[in-house]
């Protein structure tokens, strides 16, 4: 399993890549959204993109509508993760094409459950 | 009779006070601000980390982070620390993942992230909408009215820890601060 971590905070990707490589999947990181999508460009296909809102260049919202406007993108699935918590700036992430919302702060936990519910526990931890 | 009548004395004051800005005090309280921020440690920093709500020694060193939020309240959420304080911040936010010699862009990255996050659930209390600003790490923004702030001063681990939601400098708050003359048209 493949997952693409984007967010402007350094210690917040390697927190959240942590979380899903001690999960068993290995992890890309980008910057903000158009690195994220230059990651996509070069061929480098995730199982799921785990995205912050609010970034400099491209934020979470222009990369979601981004990638849900390319059709050989659509099957993945996009999470954000975000400390934006009022819900109306959820349903607009989940209008906008998200499958899933998570509240800056989460815990390792919160991540797995959310992973659970999408279907995207790598078998030998869903066991 | 139910005519309406014009009161001879209406200055306008109190139409003036109901569009007045509102004040940080009025939206949020100290224990809602500790509240998130105990929130943020234990999900970021540790699940056994507290803050204890003591004032401690304001830092030589000091470091801020902050968000600025923009909307019906005009401010900014910061964090203040002092330097050694930031880095042992930081190493708990990475836990295993930390390098063995942090640099200034782990330090300043850990506390915009911790800016972000309560910056980011205070402004989920306030009235919207509001738009919350990136991070940003250095000397804090100045303080607008002493009236339109609300701080708490904690601890963790002994040291000191200050979050402050203060409104923006320039921002009018008090009635008494506004131009009485701004909206009225020259006859």
């Amino acid at each position: 399993m493949r997952a693409l971590v984007i967010d402007d905070s350094r210690v917040m990707r390697r927190i959240v890549a942590g979380i899903l490589e001690d999960l068993g999947y290995e992890t890309r990181q980008a910057g903000h959204g158009r690195e994220g999508l230059d990651v996509l460009d070069g061929g480098w296909t995730p199982n799921l993109v785990c995205v912050d809102w609010n970034m400099p260049v491209m934020d979470g919202l222009q990369f979601v509508s981004a990638v849900r406007s390319q059709p050989a993108l659509r099957a993945m699935t996009i999470m954000m993760v975000t400390s934006e918590s009022e819900h109306t700036q959820i349903v607009r992430a989940l209008a906008a094409g998200a499958h899933e919302y998570v509240i800056k702060p989460f815990t390792a936990d919160a991540i797995r459950d959310k992973l659970a519910l999408l279907g995207l526990l790598p078998e030998e931890v869903a066991l | 009779m139910t005519d309406s009548v014009i009161d001879p004395v209406d200055t306008g004051e109190r139409r003036r006070r109901a569009d007045a800005a509102p004040v940080i005090t009025d939206l949020i309280d100290e224990a809602t601000i500790q509240s998130i921020a105990e929130e943020a440690w234990q999900a970021l920093v540790g699940e056994e980390e507290f803050l204890v709500p003591l004032p401690g020694d304001a830092p030589d060193d000091a470091v801020s982070s902050w968000v600025e939020i923009v909307g019906p309240w005009n401010g900014a959420v910061v964090l203040t620390v002092a330097r050694s304080t930031a880095e042992e911040l930081a190493r708990c936010l990475l836990k295993e993942h930390a390098p063995p010699v942090l640099d200034d862009e782990d330090v300043e990255d850990a506390m915009g992230e911790l800016a972000n996050v309560v910056g980011g659930n205070v402004k989920a209390v306030l009235p919207g909408p509001s738009v919350l600003g990136l991070p940003e790490i250095g000397a804090a923004p100045a303080a607008g009215s002493p009236a339109d702030t609300c701080r708490v001063d904690l601890l963790w681990r002994g040291q000191t820890l200050t979050i402050t939601a203060r409104g923006a400098a320039g921002a009018p708050h008090d009635p008494s601060e506004l131009d009485p003359h701004e909206n009225e048209v020259p006859l």
